[in-house]
């Protein structure tokens, strides 16, 4: 905002996902645009010229346009009365990525709310006109620069309907976040240990390999899996099962990279995380407080990434 | 595209506001100004369709020079009022010119605004004022449409729709700020040449046949309301200049500097009224023969004239009394003096005609009635357009051509008396006014203009003698409304109106007499609003005279006070209207618990309709149609408007 209030006066809206957020009467600011300011400079010019020439319809003119300005006012500031606002679904991104928040605004008034923007510190507001009784999705992006939980920053809810004359704002801190896994870093080979190794438990099965055997059918295998020639030989229906997951076992282990700080070695197991995921792998995770098992799937790479993301961090 | 950039639909409507907008102004500045005006309009229609035809900066720098250098040689120097409009329409048309982004059309937008209020300057009629109104709903449309994240499809009526919706919110504030925004007397700079032009009125001097131009002008000099009843015509005799020098041909004010208190007797009750004066180039006030409270500020001098500062070329609007019968008491001796002053013209035909009466009269006063004899027996007529009087207009009037009208005759008359030794001096003014019926005022044009002459008499003073009522006593008792004639042959005398005979005239005259009455209240409360009006707006509501600070104080709280209410208004008409179905449905059963049936919270429509058909048979086939109609409306698939208004209707007509 171009006006800096002094922080501790500051009136905000707040609000969480469950509830969202309303906006009150004495949390609206309203001061006039440059445009309001050059209005009320020619409010003056004219008033200054009915004086001169005496001039009653002048005067009657200069009023008319105060009126406006002053009823003006009061719409725009009823232009943000009552705006319900809600988090809605942000996706995790990486460092240095754009960050998207979404917001909900909602506008349960009968009338409609032209000229409504949003506004992240020091970004591009994101307009839009709301119909009466609607609701409209905005979505805010910033860079985000640290990893972790990132919070919705403060933003500014503002609009200058219906004459661009005022300016009415209003603080939002909506409580949401987007969690910001680290920047992956470059393809550095793991050094010390040896990446891959042996399940211990052996083949349960599961895997999509080596034929392992038969079992009975069970509602909900897959019919390719059937085995439809002892099907057709009349031995009811079997089951094949494959083996091999015990082989491309992985663990991603934050002891494989001594010699990094602490954000690169994050950024180095994020690179690592990637790559196994980008290659069906299944993986495990071994941070300093925390393991995961071993899997696959994108289940398991957004919990391996949230894992670095909050690395460090406190447990909320 | 940029949010900023303007589409074509916004400048579309934007170009044709700005035509609307100089549109009045036209008539005003030279023709030439005013087709440059329109071409560029019609240029910046033409390139939103075809953008080869949008000039470049340099071609526009070339259409800035050629206006400008128009304007320059149309105006030197930029004197007057069109001057500054011409040069102000050139901006507008420039600037929408070059209008691209939205910051552009705020500029064009307030230029507009501004140039509604040149308008006013020129014209100040109620019809304007309309028109500026909807030009003041135009432009903020245009703003609010701006103002959206997107424009709709199609034409901006809702943008539009608001636009009059926030105006006519703005009027109760305009009218609060109108009243009570302190006033401030102007001007507050010179106003050097701006203003001379196309105002008439009486001047301090006269030429014969300077009255009779004004006589043609259908112009409203002032308007008049009395306290009590109107005066008879006859005593409507409304003071203006004061002439006491003369060279033969022209008559002035001369050098009558007295002071000290201005008095005179008088057995007649006082007449008190409010005159609303229409702009004039002069610095005097009019008041009934003679004035005897004057309007704060004024000055009355020896000769009962009112002066006062400030009233030029403005509405001025004043409050004053008379004693319609007076006598002014004793001759000083310089305006003995004054009043004897002879020009070198005089003949030896006048000085033998004065000659012949003071021989047959023993005193002033029975002179002073032959001389009305002369000119009632001898053949003058009235007439408006009397013959060209060369060198020696009085001789050649009194004795050769013998038509003139007012200014002839006071003139002459006045001339006539000096010669016999009577002070005279001629008084020039208004004479009658029209009565208008719807207003009960009195409405006085410059076609009462008129001029009279005064002479002393050692039994009542100063003497009013109007010799062309010797001549013409219609012209005193009777307003002029013939029509006018300009190609009327010099001489031909005028004929009075003697009746509205006429159907269709009366009617038009009684249109004219309902237009006028709202013009006057317009001129009243409006044009005519001053600092005087504004303190006695306020007595009138019980503030007595409040200072220029509780004033501001006042008109702030009262706006102040307005925006609460107008917030009411808003939410009330967006509040969420219950379910009209629902609403009918309450009101039945309201209707019902008047007679003791009151529905149970746990009782459905169906429950309640039989309990109530139980205990009021009677009501049965009302009831059960009206309950069937609401459980099918409320609770069934079909929504049908037709059946909700058969159900609005049932309701109505349901009595229980």
């Amino acid at each position: 905002m171009r006006w800096r209030v002094p922080e501790r006066f500051i009136r905000r809206c707040r609000g969480d996902a469950r509830d969202g957020a309303t906006v009150g009467p004495q949390q609206i600011y309203i001061i006039p645009t440059r445009y309001g300011l050059g209005f009320a400079l020619l409010l003056l010019l004219i008033w200054i010229g009915s004086v001169n020439y005496a001039n009653n319809l002048g005067f009657l003119l200069t009023f008319l346009l105060a009126g406006l300005g002053l009823v003006a006012m009061l719409h725009t500031w009823r232009n943000l009365l009552g705006l319900t606002l809600r988090p809605g679904r942000s996706d995790p991104v990486f460092k240095g990525q754009q960050a998207r928040f979404e917001i909900q605004v909602g506008n349960p008034r009968g009338g409609e709310r032209p000229g409504i923007r949003l506004q992240l510190a020091a970004h591009e507001a994101v307009a839009g006109d709301l119909a009466p009784r609607s609701e409209q999705r905005f979505t805010l992006s910033t860079r985000a620069e640290r990893r972790g939980r990132f919070p919705i920053p403060r933003c500014v809810l503002s609009t200058r309907y219906p004459l661009g004359l005022l300016h009415a704002w209003c603080y939002l801190e909506l409580d949401g976040e987007v969690l910001v896994y680290p920047a992956p870093g470059p393809h550095t080979p793991a050094t010390s240990q040896p990446a891959y190794q042996l399940s211990q438990q052996g083949d349960k099965g599961v895997g999509a390999d080596d034929f392992v055997g038969l079992r009975g059918y069970r509602p909900g295998d897959s019919p390719r899996q059937i085995a439809w020639k002892v099907h057709a030989r009349e031995q009811g229906l079997q089951t094949k099962q494959f083996g091999g997951d015990r082989a491309d076992q992985l663990w991603i282990d934050w002891g494989h990279y001594p010699g990094l700080e602490t954000e690169a070695r994050l950024s180095a197991l994020c690179r690592a995380v990637l790559d196994a995921a980008q290659r069906q792998q299944a993986f495990g995770l071994r941070l300093p407080e925390l393991e995961l098992k071993p899997a696959r799937g994108d289940s398991q790479r957004h919990a391996a990434l949230a894992a670095l993301a909050l690395y460090g961090e406190p447990r909320p | 595209m940029n949010p900023n950039e303007l589409g074509r639909r916004p400048l579309l409507a934007l170009s044709l506001i700005t035509l609307l907008l100089v549109a009045p102004h036209f008539v005003r500045l030279d023709l030439r100004i005013s087709l440059a005006f329109i071409a560029v309009i019609l240029l910046r229609l033409a390139s939103l369709y075809l953008p080869r035809l949008h000039p470049g900066r340099w071609l526009l720098l070339g259409i800035t020079l050629a206006g400008a250098a128009l304007i320059f040689t149309l105006y030197p120097l930029l004197i007057g009022l069109p001057a500054k409009v011409a040069l102000l329409a050139l901006m507008l048309g420039l600037k929408l010119m070059e209008c691209r982004r939205r910051r552009d059309l705020y500029v064009v937008v307030f230029l507009g605004y501004f140039t509604l209020s040149t308008h006013f300057l020129f014209e100040q009629g109620m019809l304007l004022v309309a028109y500026a109104f909807v030009l003041v709903i135009g432009l903020s449309g245009l703003l609010i449409e701006a103002s959206r994240a997107t424009s709709r499809p199609g034409w901006p009526l809702h943008s539009l729709r608001l636009a009059a919706g926030l105006t006519a919110q703005s009027l109760p504030i305009m009218l609060v700020l109108f009243f009570l925004f302190p006033r401030i007397e102007g001007p507050l700079w010179n106003l050097g040449v701006d203003n001379s032009t196309g105002k008439t009125g009486l001047s301090d001097s006269i030429t014969l046949g300077s009255i009779s131009q004004l006589i043609r002008s259908r112009a409203v000099a002032f308007r008049v309301d009395f306290d009590q009843a109107i005066p008879p015509p006859r005593l409507r005799y409304w003071r203006g200049p004061v002439l006491w020098h003369t060279d033969g041909r022209r008559w002035s004010r001369g050098r009558l500097v007295e002071t000290g208190p201005v008095t005179f007797r008088s057995d007649a009750d006082p007449v008190g009224y409010q005159v609303t004066l229409e702009p004039s180039p002069n610095d005097w006030l009019y008041a009934l023969d003679l004035p005897e409270t004057l309007p704060a500020g004024a000055t009355l001098s020896a000769d009962y004239q009112i002066s006062a500062k400030n009233v030029r070329n403005r509405r001025y609007r004043y409050a004053a009394s008379s004693r319609l019968d007076y006598h002014t008491g004793a001759l000083s001796e310089r305006q003995r003096r004054l009043g004897l002053q002879l020009p070198d013209t005089v003949t030896s035909r006048m000085r033998a005609l004065v000659a012949g009466w003071r021989a047959g009269t023993d005193s002033d006063r029975q002179l002073v009635s032959r001389a009305l004899q002369f000119f009632r027996s001898e053949p003058f007529y009235y007439t408006l357009n009397p013959p060209l009087l060369e060198t020696n207009p009085v001789d050649q009037f009194l004795f050769d051509s013998r038509r003139g009208f007012c200014e002839h005759y006071a003139t002459s008359f006045t001339l006539l008396m000096r010669l016999a030794g009577i002070p005279a001096r001629v008084v020039t003014g208004y004479q009658g006014g029209q009565r208008n019926p719807l207003g009960n005022y009195l409405i006085v044009r410059q076609s009462d203009a008129h001029a009279w002459s005064e002479v002393w008499l050692a039994g009542s003073g100063w003497t009013r003698i109007d010799p062309t009522a010797a001549v013409a006593p219609e012209r005193i008792e009777r307003s002029f409304e013939f029509d006018l004639d300009e190609n009327a042959d010099p001489g031909v005398p005028v004929i009075f109106a003697s009746a509205d005979s006429d159907l269709l005239r009366s009617v038009m005259k009684q249109l004219r007499l309902g237009l006028d009455a709202a013009n006057a209240s317009w001129h009243r409360w409006i044009l005519g609003y001053s600092r005087q009006q504004q303190q006695s707006l306020l007595q009138l509501l019980g503030f007595g005279s409040l200072s220029e600070f509780k004033l501001a104080l006042a008109m702030v709280l009262t706006t102040a006070a307005l925006l609460p209410l107008l917030l009411l208004l808003l939410r009330r008409r967006e509040r969420i209207r219950p379910d009209p179905v629902q609403g009918d449905y309450v009101k039945f059963c309201r209707r019902l618990a008047r007679r003791g049936l009151v529905r149970q919270p746990h009782e459905g429509p169906r429950d309640f309709a039989r309990r109530v058909i139980r205990q009021r048979p009677d009501l049965q086939r009302q009831v059960s149609a009206i309950v069937n109609l609401y459980i099918a409306l409320r609770y069934g698939p079909s929504d049908d408007p037709q059946q909700r208004r058969r159900l609005h209707r049932l309701v109505r007509g349901f009595r229980a």
